[in-house]
């Protein structure tokens, strides 16, 4: 797949990535070396994996991280209960059992391991929100894409994962784990995309409707608020808003009564309301 | 030159200004040079920033010099709309004052000068240490826990482990003897102090950051910050030793020690940083301060509103409440202490250690004596 391919085929599934993104997406393919998005939140680092998925046609493996994930939740465990179920079942003697219950059917997998065994694409939700003994556990699974089970035996990947990784910066990542990573900032897209973007979410709105609200968004986003909306917020607005017009609400008035879609905290309410007839025009 | 020679320039180039790029990225970088051919200067600028930047704040550098070597000037802009920095929001702006002749009631005043020079902060004396160790001691059992999400094996516990009751099974030939549990240890929240340095506060800033030595030595997760008339990060300073040691490295950090006061903004400064902020989130939040601001009032309630949000005890400690007639009626206090979990009088180490011994206050659900008495 070609640079213009892998851009076709991301707006076909309604991601619209500018030039710097599309670069950093298909050096990442290219090169077979992981990705690591930043930016704002809801700017679609999440949803850029989804669509990575779709595009190329592989299976999305998510991992969600947290403070206290541990190799269990990340890599695999075995079905302990099974396992022992199995003993009780078969009866069998304890020397051979051993090799008995040390099977890939009693081994459950989980988001790494899953990641390993068919082409995927591998989503490393937030991980600053995960304690640096998972990031440097994290590093030497993308060091070399395998995974060494001690009954099993090494597994290694048939199709090395498209990976994935993002990251709200709350916390400085390791710079090791960086320098095997790709970078991109996703910064808050410009009115032209954002236009796009929501015009592909939600086809029902209006074209001046869409740019009105387009230019609210922005507008919204130079105002001093604790959270900033992001992409994910306005077609979430647009939404609600397109929902309201169908019932039969003015657009301007249908904007206005949705805007609790986009601004999800009551001081950063009252400095929108403060500025509304800047942001939405009557 | 050859083009060889003009990558390799540009690479050693990046190094001097001061983005020291390892080899591997170089390398990834040249790769992705051969794989991808450049289509132009912005395609070529994209593929630099992909392979040798790791952090958007590593393109303040590499803009120019890409710039000089490649672009002859012209670049394409960072962002569509604006720059990222989460930094820029919130505490910006110079804050004036609505009225600089308001008298502010109670304690010393708070003046405006910004100050740029080396404070010195005295040694500790034999009594002092001795108050120390104590607080070393008390400190860590007051600091409020929160259930870990780790579980870890337990005598008694809320899930079994069946791993354990598995490996133990193995023993006695698959027969299972005893159960084996595990549960979520409770473990201690992080503490996040952020202390006056003013010149109000001179007299108690000494003692106020030996007591932060000893919340960043004893407690497991810990952040200090100064202010006065710009925040300060001084955790990494602080995490020393010996206690003198960590103070004299500060001075070289602390720039606006005894200086005037701006708490406000330097909070909502605080609260503009995402990653400061996940530091308060859940937290017990120590506030050193006599609360004496000098002009607009607004957004000191705003930042300490927002901060008791985020925390877990937002607790205020100023010396002026060590005195018993003293009433929080000062506007920039009178404001505060209604969001406040708690508003107790520290002054020196051993106020500080008492304040300390009362560990109760931070782990049970608070009723506010003060704001109960006085809003």
């Amino acid at each position: 797949m070609n640079e213009a391919e892998l851009a076709q085929g991301m707006r076909a599934a309604r991601y619209f990535a500018d030039e710097g993104l599309l670069t950093a997406v298909y050096l990442a393919l290219t090169l077979g070396r992981p990705l690591l998005v930043e930016g704002e939140p809801g700017v679609g680092k999440t949803e850029l994996a989804a669509v990575l998925a779709r595009v190329l046609d592989r299976e999305l493996v998510r991992l969600q991280c947290y403070e206290g994930l541990d190799a269990g939740q990340a890599l695999y465990e075995w079905d302990y209960p099974k396992q022992l179920l199995h003993l009780r079942a078969t009866g069998v003697d304890a020397a051979a059992g051993v090799g008995e219950v040390y099977r890939a059917e009693f081994l459950l997998e989980r988001p790494l391991l899953r990641s390993l065994r068919q082409p995927t694409v591998l989503l490393v939700d937030e991980v600053d929100r995960a304690d640096s003994e998972f990031e440097a556990f994290l590093l030497e699974f993308l060091g070399d894409f395998q995974i060494t089970i001690p009954e099993l035996g090494t597994i290694r990947a048939t199709e090395p994962p498209v990976v994935v990784l993002t990251s709200n910066r709350t916390r400085e990542l390791h710079d090791a784990l960086k320098r095997r990573c790709l970078y991109h900032w996703i910064p808050f897209p410009g009115t032209e995309r954002e236009r796009a973007i929501v015009r592909a979410h939600v086809p029902s709105i209006e074209e001046d409707a869409a740019d009105s609200l387009v230019r609210a968004v922005s507008g919204a986003r130079r105002l001093d608020l604790l959270k900033r909306p992001g992409i994910a917020e306005s077609v979430e607005w647009a939404r609600g808003a397109a929902a309201l017009a169908a019932n039969g609400d003015p657009w301007p008035v249908a904007l206005r009564r949705a805007l609790g879609l986009l601004i999800k905290d009551e001081e950063d309410m009252a400095v929108v309301h403060a500025h509304i007839d800047e942001l939405i025009a009557p | 030159m050859t083009a060889t020679g003009h990558l390799r320039g540009f690479l050693s180039a990046l190094r001097e200004e001061g983005l020291a790029v390892p080899v591997a990225r170089q390398r990834d970088f040249l790769c992705a040079l051969t794989t991808v051919p450049p289509r132009d200067v912005r395609h070529l600028y994209w593929l630099a920033t992909a392979t040798l930047t790791t952090s958007v704040d590593d393109r303040a550098v590499l803009d120019p010099v890409f710039a000089a070597w490649f672009a002859g000037g012209t670049l394409p802009a960072l962002s569509e709309t604006e720059e990222p920095g989460a930094e820029d929001r919130g505490g910006g702006g110079e804050v004036t004052p609505a009225d600089q002749s308001a008298r502010e009631g109670a304690g010393r005043e708070a003046s405006w000068a910004a100050m740029d020079h080396q404070a010195t902060f005295a040694l500790t004396t034999l009594t002092e240490h001795q108050i120390l160790a104590r607080l070393r001691r008390d400190l860590p059992p007051a600091v409020p826990t929160v259930r870990s999400r780790r579980r870890t094996p337990a005598r008694r516990g809320d899930r079994l482990d069946v791993r354990r009751v598995h490996r133990d099974a193995w023993r006695t030939g698959g027969e299972i003897v005893r159960p084996r549990w595990r549960r979520r240890p409770r473990r201690q929240r992080p503490v996040l102090v952020l202390i006056d340095v003013s010149g109000s506060m001179k007299q108690h800033s000494r003692d106020h950051l030996r007591f932060a030595h000893t919340v960043v030595a004893t407690c497991d997760r810990a952040e200090v910050f100064t202010f006065g008339t710009r925040l300060t990060q001084v955790t990494a300073a602080l995490r020393k030793r010996d206690v003198d040691a960590a103070l004299s490295a500060l001075t070289d950090v602390v720039r606006d020690a005894d200086g005037g006061t701006r708490i406000g903004p330097s909070l909502l400064q605080f609260l503009g940083n995402a990653r400061h902020v996940s530091r308060a989130r859940g937290a017990l939040v120590l506030v050193l301060s006599d609360g004496l601001e000098r002009g607009d009032c607004v957004p000191l309630t705003r930042a300490v509103r927002r901060l008791s949000l985020l925390a877990h005890r937002l607790v205020w400690w100023s010396p002026l409440a060590c005195d018993p007639a003293y009433r929080p009626v000062t506007r920039g206090m009178a404001a505060v202490v209604a969001h406040v979990h708690e508003l107790a009088g520290v002054r020196d180490l051993h106020t500080a250690w008492e304040q300390v011994r009362k560990e109760g206050r931070w782990t049970s659900e608070w009723t506010s004596e003060w704001t109960s008495e006085w809003t």
